[in-house]
């Protein structure tokens, strides 16, 4: 295995993952958010949000330049720790939250053992 | 009738295997002579693209939403100028088309010029008609050049070319398969006599742009064949060959370098035609394995009776933007970059109707197959040496506001007002901020056209042009701003408008990482104004800002605010319509933007006071703009506490949450809620 860096891989802005724990963990507080064969968003603390205190409507009705909060919410996921807003989804009020994000966690311990990856600044390299 | 299947298209878009004589042919390729081959293609393409824009009449020839391109014998693209990327992985099938079921009866022929629209046989839907001619040297099919254009009539039940009322293909105007319409280098009469009563609405710019893309294609088949002359015919197959091969070995080196995984993301539409209602526009499971990779579209709402639905082959074209924009940003227009990827889909999706479906209006769901695209790559290419490619989506909503009648020279009109189609943001991006007013989502490289020439042409005056305030979606990376165009009806009578789009309800595109999406837009007219009489006392009191004329109506007449997407009304001289351009969603969190970023966008009127202290949570001397940081600090982190303090955990959540439906009357065209399964056959006329 070839690495240049630790063995912590930045998968988003604010998510981390730990290769040799298998954990996920919050880029800006090192909280740790759970096992990384599990999804990360059950990790966070999750708020509804009415679309319209983002998006504020400046004209009256209900074409108005806001979202329609009966149509769309969204969706914010926080780090538990930090309070970091990670991710957020615009959906329909009730529709299934989004897994976004299944690393195949075995592929990549083996492609980074064989050394056909390596891992440099926290991020994937081919190998030269 | 031998319409190509599903899988005949997914196999058309793979590269065919090289022939004997092309694999002899590249080996008399060398290193060097193969770069300044390479270099050829873009010139001669180049060349042929300034030719097309100048020739051209449509507002989106001359802002050059169109695609030039050469191609093997074997009808794969070697490389393209755009324009417009949609085209450039698609057209293959086309070609391959022609090749199987035309070499017998009509013939192909050197001299000969093949046109089509129809999305059925591999274009993305009929307003988008290309010009194909092969290329042959002494008698040997050596090459194919096309021209791609979009033009703004097809001559269907509404003006514009897009209608948004059709329910079948039958009511879409013009929808032709492949078919000769020229030989020995002329144009055939009978044709252009057939084809021009499609464009009765506005001949001057259907006959134009339909020569433009004549002329435009023969351009580069004479210039291929100068090159044969000059460097000998073994050495442009062969070139064309290796093309091929090069891109195909850096497609596969860059997909293998990614993460293995499963990678989703869901969006959302809020127009089926004039209706409002909820679609799930796009369910995309991205999955890489090795060196390849699988778009599945299993959970897209199902097909429905609107011009609302994307044949398989045009969901590819608008993938093919993004890859070409971001992930391939440093390969070559060329087909075999698609090699390593496979698409999965179901039938009877949005995105994989009958053969009766209209589809003309396909770019408003085709486009979320874009923006899920861009989620799921930047959740794949985040953790490699390509992090600073990943981006939001483009800003997808806009005003596409159809002009039709007659000018104030009194020739027949029907085109787009493509300012706010060529102005949209671009995402927030990992690096940076999204690029204000960037370009047209479906074509990077569209510019908005000139407004007098606008002025000049159609009969209407442009009153105002700015970015569109509170457009784009907050973030760490803010989207860029959209713009806005307000358009007076002027010098004629009346002028008859209807407008496609969608985004008015639900924001389209998903944002990045904590980002929020960018604003809605509604339709906006104003009739039985003052606005030109106040012009023309010359009343000092008349504001031009778009932000006060929307909030303060100081502009005094019948305002509506509806659905973006509006039947064709006639509407008077000094009413007004408004044009808007979506922002882009941001990326990352807003409290992590640098306040002073936010002063420097509240003074270019990218953002509103609100957005800075609600949203960006930022203290600043609203008269001198300077950034109070202890305050701003205070500020974030009580709000940091304040999500800790409303968040649940995710069980929690979802306990609460899965109990919520959008009202019943919305869904529709949905499907079954919320899997969006189909509920029922759909019938059309």
């Amino acid at each position: 295995m070839t690495t240049t860096g630790d063995r912590r891989l930045r998968i988003t802005e604010y998510l981390d993952l730990d290769l040799d724990g298998e954990i996920w963990l919050c880029n800006r507080c090192n909280r740790v958010l759970g096992p990384a064969r599990e999804n990360y968003k059950r990790g966070l603390l999750l708020y509804d949000r009415d679309p319209r205190e983002v998006h504020p409507p400046i004209v009256e009705g209900n074409f108005s330049f806001a979202p329609d909060p009966l149509w769309v919410r969204i969706v914010e996921f926080y780090c538990p720790g930090c309070g970091t807003q990670i991710e957020t989804e615009y959906l329909p009020p009730g529709h299934p939250i989004t897994r976004d994000i299944e690393i195949d966690l075995d592929a990549l311990k083996k492609r980074l053992e064989s050394g056909e990856l390596i891992l440099k600044n926290q991020r994937l390299e081919a190998a030269p | 009738m031998p319409i190509p299947t599903l899988a005949e298209k997914l196999q058309w878009l793979k590269p065919a295997p090289a022939t004997d004589y092309e694999k002899e042919c590249v080996q008399t390729i060398k290193h060097g002579s193969y770069e300044i081959g390479v270099q050829i293609t873009n010139d001669i393409l180049d060349e042929a693209m300034e030719v097309f824009v100048r020739s051209s009449r449509s507002y989106f020839g001359v802002s050059g939403d169109s695609m030039v391109a050469i191609f093997t014998a074997g009808g794969d693209l070697i490389n393209g100028s755009c324009g417009t990327y949609l085209h450039a992985i698609i057209q293959p099938i086309i070609i391959k088309f022609i090749l199987k079921y035309y070499q017998e009866n009509p013939g192909i022929r050197d001299g000969d010029i093949f046109y089509t629209n129809d999305a059925l046989y591999g274009g993305i839907h009929n307003p988008d008609q290309v010009a194909i001619m092969p290329v042959f040297h002494e008698g040997r099919l050596i090459a194919w050049a096309t021209a791609a254009l979009h033009t703004t009539e097809t001559g269907a039940v509404e003006p514009g070319g897009m209608p948004v009322s059709a329910k079948s293909r039958f009511e879409e105007g013009l929808n032709m398969p492949p078919i000769k319409i020229g030989e020995n280098f002329h144009l055939r009469n009978d044709f252009l006599e057939f084809y021009s009563v499609y464009g009765l609405r506005a001949p001057a710019m259907f006959i134009s742009d339909l020569r433009a893309r004549c002329t435009t294609a023969d351009r580069v088949r004479v210039r291929l064949l100068e090159q044969v002359e000059k460097r000998g015919v073994e050495f442009i197959v062969g070139l064309m060959r290796k093309m091929l091969d090069v891109a195909e070995a850096g497609a596969f080196q860059k997909v293998k370098a990614l993460p293995d995984g499963k990678f989703r993301s869901v969006v959302f539409n809020d127009a089926i035609g004039w209706t409002p209602a909820l679609v799930r526009a796009c369910f995309l499971t991205l999955t890489k394995s090795g060196d390849r990779l699988t778009f599945d579209f299993e959970g897209t709402s199902p097909e429905n009776p609107s011009s609302y639905n994307v044949h398989t082959q045009a969901v590819v074209g608008h993938i093919a933007n993004f890859m070409y924009e971001y992930f391939f940003h440093d390969l070559p227009i060329c087909s075999s970059t698609f090699a390593p990827i496979d698409f999965v889909f179901p039938e009877g999706i949005i995105l994989n109707p009958d053969k009766l479906a209209a589809t003309s209006c396909c770019v408003y769901i085709g486009m979320q197959t874009r923006c899920a695209t861009h989620n799921c790559f930047a959740k794949m290419m985040y953790a490699t040496n390509l992090w600073t490619q990943v981006a939001s989506a483009p800003g997808s909503q806009h005003t596409a506001q159809i002009c039709a009648g007659h000018s104030q020279w009194n020739l027949a009109v029907s085109d787009v007002l493509s300012f706010s189609l060529n102005t949209q943001g671009q995402g927030g991006r990992a690096a940076d901020d999204g690029m204000d007013a960037y370009g047209f989502a479906w074509c990077a490289f569209g510019r908005a056209p000139d407004c007098e020439q606008v002025e000049g042409e159609l009969p209407i005056t442009v009153n105002l042009s700015q970015h569109w305030k509170d457009s784009s979606g907050p973030g760490l990376h803010r989207g860029g701003s959209g713009a806005v165009q307000q358009w007076m009806i002027h010098k004629v009578p009346n002028m008859l408008s209807l407008c496609m789009g969608n985004g008015s309800k639900v924001p389209l595109g998903q944002p990045l990482f904590g980002g929020y999406a960018s604003a809605p837009i509604p339709g906006i007219s104003v009739r039985k104004t003052d606005m030109l009489a106040r012009m023309r006392e010359g009343d000092p009191e008349l504001t031009l800002d778009h932000r006060e004329l929307l909030e303060d109506r100081s502009t005094h007449g019948d305002w509506t605010f509806e659905l973006i997407a509006r039947t064709p009304k006639m509407y008077s001289e000094g009413d007004l319509l408004f044009g808007f351009s979506g922002g882009g969603p941001g990326y990352g969190d807003p409290l992590e933007r640098a306040p002073e970023s936010v002063v420097v966008d509240l003074k270019k009127r990218i953002i509103s006071e609100w957005t800075a202290k609600n949203v960006y949570r930022v203290a600043f001397d609203t008269e001198r703009g300077k950034v109070d940081n202890a305050q701003t600090n205070e500020l974030r982190a009580a709000e940091r506490k304040a999500r800790l303090a409303r968040g649940k955990p995710y069980d929690a959540f979802v306990a609460d949450w899965s109990k919520q439906s959008p009202p019943q009357e919305i869904l529709q065209y949905y499907g079954s809620w919320p899997d969006a399964k189909p509920t029922g056959p759909v019938f059309r006329p």
